[in-house]
């Protein structure tokens, strides 16, 4: 097991102006982190929220730093912002005393595949994979992002594992469009996962309106209206729809912030 | 010294107000609380409970900065150590203890930080030292923070009080423009036709 007394882990999120829920996950695998004890210290760092990335190197105290994004694809906040507001210019920097080792995103390892094949089992126990279509949701035509890309990888994975009836992947900004899930599914069962950080703006409030599920906004996860997964299973155009939180809200995701260090070590 | 140390050292010293957090000591534990709150409190006891509480205002809004001075009253949060302190205190004011701790903390000013923006954000270095003075006595009088950073290093803010940039009680240091105030920059340019 990885132990790390003598080293600080930074775990860096987008983080939203507009409401807690774009960060929470990030917490959330930051305290799971610090109850285990593996580091000397552990913090969250944001490009929107305190605290900022702008700080963070500040006050760290270990001289041996591990940055890991939590995020779901290398793209412009991984290639671009982190690395320049952390002042990074590789794999890794020397800043003073400090060491500091810039991981790969979360989403770029190879059990998110686990990851995702697990929600998409828990949010529709007894449904038979067989008569399922399996979506996975990116966001799509992002600046320099490669969510898309990311999402159609797991895709390839999990239909190579044959378990079901149908895996595709849809975005919402670019084809093939979540909104038009009714005629890309052939399956009676749908199974609908947003290979999302966060259950934010776009997964909690925008896909719900594109799946149909609702009519307009559910407004954000945390201002306590109905939550559109109690809605679930929705009977909709002739087919039985799920929809899951999205799969930066695993608590597996503790687990993965940690082999991408480890992942990190045995690379370097 | 670390942060833990220097703030342990700080509470023996009689240090109780951080921000609108009084600390004080309650038979071998920690109790905070808002500086305006007595009497019957609802009782929290995790240090992790304090993201929660520092989310919202009383009202409910959500409050991306921390160290605006909208904390929600009602509560209290029972800890029985100081790491459980800081790490709560974290919550409440991100970065604050570190920054205050930290040695040699280096400031950044504003057009430093437009100058490297990218993105939907580089349009900001269009902003003008006017326009750049009074985004900053708009935005930042409503924060705790004892802003450090200029326009420039020949340009001092002059749109914000003296208090602003004086370190009074436990400093909570703004060494860098946050997020926020460049988003509140892009606006101001794109309104002004930039």
């Amino acid at each position: 097991m990885l132990s790390k007394p003598n080293s600080a882990l930074v775990i860096v999120g987008h983080g939203s102006t507009l409401n807690p829920d774009s960060s929470a996950p990030t917490f959330e695998h930051a305290e799971s982190i610090i109850e285990r004890g593996v580091f000397g210290e552990v913090h969250c760092a944001f490009w929107k929220e305190e605290p900022s990335l702008r700080q963070i190197l500040h006050y760290v105290e270990c001289d041996d730093v591990y940055i890991v994004p939590n995020f779901i694809s290398e793209g412009y906040f991984t290639r671009t912002v982190i690395p320049r507001e952390l002042g990074l210019d590789g794999a890794v920097t020397q800043i003073g005393s400090k060491t500091v080792k810039y991981c790969e995103p979360v989403g770029s390892h190879g059990k998110m595949t686990e990851l995702l094949l697990h929600r998409a089992a828990t949010i529709a126990p007894g449904v038979p994979p067989g008569e399922t279509t399996l979506f996975i949701v990116g966001h799509g035509t992002n600046l320099n992002d490669n969510s898309a890309a990311a999402a159609k990888r797991e895709v390839e994975r999990i239909a190579a594992l044959g378990r079901y009836g149908e895996v595709l992947s849809a975005y919402m900004e670019e084809a093939p469009l979540i909104a038009d899930w009714a005629t890309l599914a052939s399956q009676p069962n749908v199974v609908v996962v947003p290979f999302f950080i966060a259950d934010g703006l776009h997964s909690y409030e925008d896909i719900p309106v594109l799946l149909g599920i609702t009519s307009e906004s559910p407004g954000a996860a945390s201002a306590g209206g109905a939550s559109v997964f109690a809605g679930n299973p929705y009977r909709l155009r002739g087919r039985t729809l799920y929809y899951a939180s999205s799969i930066g809200t695993e608590p597996g995701f503790a687990d993965v912030i940690l082999d991408q260090i480890a992942a990190f070590d045995s690379a370097k | 010294m670390n942060t833990l140390t220097a703030f342990t050292r700080w509470l023996e010293n009689g240090g109780v107000v951080v921000g609108q957090i009084a600390i004080t000591p309650i038979r071998g534990s920690w109790e905070l609380r808002h500086v305006e709150d007595f009497g019957d409190l609802q009782t929290h006891t995790r240090w992790q409970e304090a993201r929660i509480l520092a989310n919202l205002t009383d009202e409910g809004a959500f409050r991306p900065i921390k160290t605006t001075r909208d904390l929600r009253h009602g509560w209290r949060l029972v800890l029985s150590t100081i790491a459980d302190v800081v790490r709560a205190l974290d919550y409440f004011y991100p970065a604050m203890l570190g920054l205050w701790n930290a040695a040699d903390l280096t400031i950044t000013d504003f057009r430093e930080t437009l100058a490297r923006q990218s993105g939907m954000y580089r349009i900001t270095q269009k902003l003008t030292d006017d326009q750049a003075q009074e985004l900053i006595g708009k935005h930042c009088a409503g924060c705790m923070k004892t802003m450090l950073w200029r326009i420039d290093p020949a340009q001092p803010i002059t749109s914000l009080p003296p208090e602003k940039h004086a370190r009074a009680g436990f400093p909570l240091l703004c060494r860098e423009a946050c997020n926020f105030l460049v988003g509140h920059a892009r606006a101001v340019v794109k309104q002004s036709g930039g």
